[in-house]
């Protein structure tokens, strides 16, 4: 039996999970189990290979996925229904942010498994913060007040000649992601489709803004994209850096060669939930934030449902998920391990108000091709950056040819 | 750092996983360096000139083996710049420990053919925790020796995966060949082609339209998808205009424009040309899964384009031939011979399953006279007119045909006399009110009419033959009695009886006498 994870920033998920997988086959030492690791480019690819030729490219029988490929994997056939596959699962352990978005479907169908989940947030150096007079309050900064802070660490580190940018995007792959311009777009009002989910809204004002207001911080030398950091030995969250923008929590000090213990954490800079596309508020002044959820699934034509189901139950198991997640400053998508670690966090109380305004992107069919067209022209726009060669006009002009293909998509499926 | 069990420690027996292709060669050789240096990293990474772009390829870490999406530009005073630049190692150290970058080279072109790709660059970055020894010189220059020796062996993975795509192509284009060559019939081939497309390059969507020069129309005419479901795209119809849709822009051989500089990647436009002339257009699509189209795909698709304009060529002939041979080209009707051929599958498929069938017989009205007067030609609009008429009155599952001069037959499956008679008087009364215009006469226009006999199955016959003799019996009653209406056999046959006894011989419809049409009135309005 295959299982494909998606890839990580290090070696601590694949090795939870080596541990997690090794104590499965202990277990059950008549099933055979072994995993690979994938982006979600090559994931994707893969899985296109196998419906283009499922002979030549076979598929895995459990894989993990983005909770907002669901719906269109569940349509192209390639995933189990997982309340046929065992009847004790109860997708209701779940938070409740994540119940009310992601429920059993069309007659009580459950395409994948909610297994965990980070929440973007803004991580600090209290000491760089407070000597450029920056003071968040309880709700964090502004993004004109963070952006002002950046703006005096940039003249300080020109004056003195350093080669330290004062931003950081630790999970980055070098250039701007989705993950990185969405909370700015959603606080702006903007987003990848309108409200009704009907048509596409790349090129709606307030999305491009959000966009810009994210490129611009590489353009103004706040941050470098395709930074070689890295590569070099110097981590993702190298010293002189006094912010990272980053979805897991680096005060946990688990990966991403943060500075545990000296660092600061605070909601994502003006981030305005009510803006939101989706958004599920418990109180009503919760400062809320955009949250992903990876989720686990059962390809359909899987040769050993019976190995695959115990897989999953054993994977799925509250004390395994909570160990797993903690592993790699994650949370866990069980409601009762979720709470625990609320509990335990350094940071539980600002993690819990941003889960209780969670943002969500939607599932559907459409989402996972449109957010690919996005990254595509911010991939072309960090490049641009990097080359010194950016400018508005031509994100606009990407932004209105990407738009034009996911609305003529959205008309197709 | 475990060593893999089916290894030893040399290139050479690790580059046997180049036969499997370049990811099983790459986890090889990563496991190989790493056990040879005692690392506890290892990454394999792509140097793109253009772009200035080092890629993160496969990376190896504790013991696990994983892909991860890294991009950095390095600087020009960094270790990876200086590595790349005079392709000599260079070790360093970071945050997280001891590294050496160790750079490589390759030219494959007399593999690839492909000139843009013919040189690869890129470093493999040795990794040790910070409490282990430092990467020495001459460590670093055995590194350099150990990877050069494995990535000779890139060229022999980077050999057997071109090679096992070729492979897939000749077969491809064979049996694609063999697929085209087979179809013959419209519809047929339409499916063949969209499935053989999808079954040896698998895009997400193919779509066919062909042109309809009589209505300047682009038509679709079937799509199928990524798993290979087909399904028909008639509703779609697209004016051959400039400037009306892209797709009449393609066929029409005018710019696309910005839009389609960015579609290019993965959507092909496909025109279908025969001896010049635009036939169709076959678009295929990886739009949703957004997968660039290869560049060998394009080339091999284009040559199938003549193929299959040529095919949908042929079949359309085909087609048409077939249509002649079948058809009454007047009419419109099947021909006598056509209709044999379905009447005796559907008279076994009544027998069968003990389902009625019904047969009607008739002819126009004084037709002889119609031709000896008015000439041939009112005759064939004549016969076009009822032809039109019997069309458009018959369920999907009849078969109408025209039997020989006036005369035709309508087959009715599954069909009781009594629905056979309402069909019938349904014909009459439409044939009725039908005008023919005849110019240059005093007679402005001609009126017709149609006289119908009808059998049942098992009623009145219990073999082809007999039901159709029983048909004509019918008929010939009709014309004899009463012009311009239809008769059940069963009908004619005690109304022949009781005839015969009151003129106290027994005549029954079958002994037909002489039938003739001549020096009978026939209907004009003047």
């Amino acid at each position: 039996m295959l299982i494909w994870l998606l890839s990580d920033s290090d070696s601590s998920k694949h090795l939870a999970f080596s541990e997690t997988l090794s104590g499965f086959c202990s277990h059950f030492t008549d099933i055979k189990a072994e995993f690979a690791v994938k982006t979600r480019h090559s994931l994707w690819e893969s899985i296109f290979a196998h419906l283009r030729d499922s002979k030549r490219n076979p598929i895995a029988d459990i894989i993990e996925i983005p909770h907002n490929w669901t719906a269109l994997l569940a349509k192209l056939g390639l995933l189990s229904d997982l309340s046929r596959i065992f009847e004790d699962f109860n997708p209701l352990a779940c938070p409740e942010f994540i119940t009310r978005e992601f429920g059993p479907g069309e007659g009580g169908t459950v395409f994948s498994a909610p297994w965990w989940m980070e929440a973007p947030a803004l991580f600090y150096s209290p000491s760089a913060l407070k000597a450029m007079g920056g003071n968040p309050g309880e709700h964090g900064l502004s993004w004109e007040e963070f952006s002002a802070v950046l703006e005096k660490l940039s003249i300080r580190r020109r004056a003195m000649g350093s080669d330290f940018y004062p931003l950081c995007f630790p999970a980055s792959s070098g250039a701007l992601g989705l993950n990185d311009v969405l909370p700015r777009v959603w606080s702006r009002g903007g987003g990848l489709f309108s409200q009704d989910l009907s048509r596409a809204s790349f090129n709606k004002d307030e999305t491009s803004a959000g966009i810009q207001d994210l490129l611009n911080l590489a353009v103004n030398g706040h941050a470098r994209l395709f930074s070689p950091a890295l590569f070099e030995g110097a981590g993702y969250f190298h010293e002189g850096a006094a912010f990272a923008f980053s979805p897991r929590d680096l005060c946990s000090g688990r990966g991403m060669g943060a500075p545990k213990s000296t660092l600061g954490m605070l909601p994502w800079p003006g981030y305005n939930p009510a803006q939101a596309p989706k958004v599920w508020q418990a109180g009503a002044n919760a400062a809320g934030g955009p949250v992903n959820i990876n989720n686990l699934a059962v390809f359909s034509g899987t040769a050993d449902l019976k190995a695959a189901a115990s897989l999953l139950k054993w994977l799925l198991k509250p004390e395994r998920v909570g160990k797993f997640t903690a592993a790699f400053s994650v949370f866990p998508c069980h409601r009762a391990e979720f709470e625990e670690r609320l509990e335990n966090s350094r940071q539980g109380g600002l993690y819990r108000r941003i889960f209780t305004g969670a943002s969500l992107r939607p599932n559907i069919t459409v989402y996972p091709t449109a957010e690919m067209l996005l990254e595509r022209v911010l991939w072309n726009m960090s490049l641009s950056v990097a080359r010194r060669d950016y400018s508005n006009d031509d994100l606009t002009r990407e932004l209105i040819i990407a738009q034009g293909e996911a609305d003529y998509l959205l008309s197709l499926y | 750092m475990k060593k893999p069990k089916h290894y030893k420690d040399q290139p050479e027996d690790y580059s046997l996983a180049a036969f499997a292709g370049r990811e099983a060669f790459l986890k090889a050789a990563l496991e190989a360096v790493a056990h040879r240096f005692e690392l506890d990293g290892v990454s394999f990474y792509e140097y793109e000139e253009k772009t200035s772009l080092l890629r993160l390829v496969l990376k190896l870490e504790r013991g696990v083996i994983f892909e991860h999406e890294e991009n950095s530009i390095p600087d020009p005073d960094s270790s990876a710049y200086e590595a790349l630049k005079n392709l000599k190692p260079v070790s360093f150290r970071g945050v997280a420990g001891y590294f050496a970058a160790v750079p490589f080279k390759l030219d494959y072109s007399g593999v690839s053919r492909q000139k843009s790709s013919s040189v690869s660059t890129g470093l493999v970055r040795l990794e040790r925790y910070a409490r282990k020894k430092r990467f020495s010189p001459s460590e670093c220059s055995a590194a350099m020796t150990y990877i050069g020796e494995f990535l000779r062996n890139y060229y022999k993975a980077e050999f057997f995966s071109l090679n096992k795509k070729y492979s897939r192509n000749i077969e491809a284009i064979t049996e694609l060949t063999e697929v085209f060559a087979g179809s013959l019939r419209v519809r047929d081939s339409f499916r063949h082609i969209l499935a053989g497309i999808q079954t040896y390059f698998g895009f997400d969507r193919v779509r066919l339209y062909l042109i309809d020069e009589k209505n300047r129309k682009l038509k679709g005419e079937l799509s199928a998808d990524i798993r290979g479901q087909i399904k028909s795209i008639a509703y779609e119809e697209i004016p051959l205009e400039p400037g009306a849709h892209r797709f009449a822009d393609i066929v029409l051989g005018r710019s696309s424009g910005a839009f389609m500089e960015r579609y290019k990647d993965c959507v092909l436009y496909l025109p279908l040309v025969v001896q010049g002339v635009t036939i169709g257009l076959l678009i295929v699509d990886n739009l949703l899964s957004q997968q660039r189209i290869a560049p060998e795909d394009l080339v091999l698709l284009k040559s199938f384009a003549g193929q299959i304009g040529l095919v949908l060529d042929n079949v359309r002939l085909f087609d048409k031939v077939e249509e002649l041979s079948l058809y009454d080209e007047l009419t419109r009707l099947p021909l006598r011979r056509y209709f044999n051929q379905r009447f005796q599958e559907e008279f076994y498929r009544a027998e069968r399953f003990k389902q009625p069938l019904a047969i009607i017989w008739g002819d126009v009205d004084y037709f002889k006279e119609v031709n000896d007067t008015y000439g041939h030609q009112i005759g064939d609009k004549a016969l076009k007119e009822m032809g039109r008429v019997i069309l458009s009155n018959l369920r999907k599952i009849d078969f109408p045909c025209r039997y020989g001069g006036d005369e035709v037959i309508i087959m009715l499956p599954q069909a009781t006399g009594v629905e056979a008679l309402k069909l019938s008087q349904r014909l009459i009364e439409e044939i009725s009110e039908v005008r023919i215009p005849v110019p240059f006469s005093k007679t402005r226009e001609l009126k017709i009419s149609m006289s119908l006999g009808i059998s049942t199955f098992p009623q009145d016959a219990a073999s082809q033959e007999k039901l159709l003799e029983k048909a004509d019996d019918a008929l010939y009653w009709v014309k004899s009695h009463c012009r311009g209406h239809a008769a059940l056999y069963a009908e004619s046959a005690a109304a022949g009886q009781s005839e015969a006894e009151r003129a106290g011989g027994v005549v029954v419809p079958g002994s037909k006498g002489k039938k003739t049409d001549s020096g009978e009135k026939y209907n004009v309005n003047d």
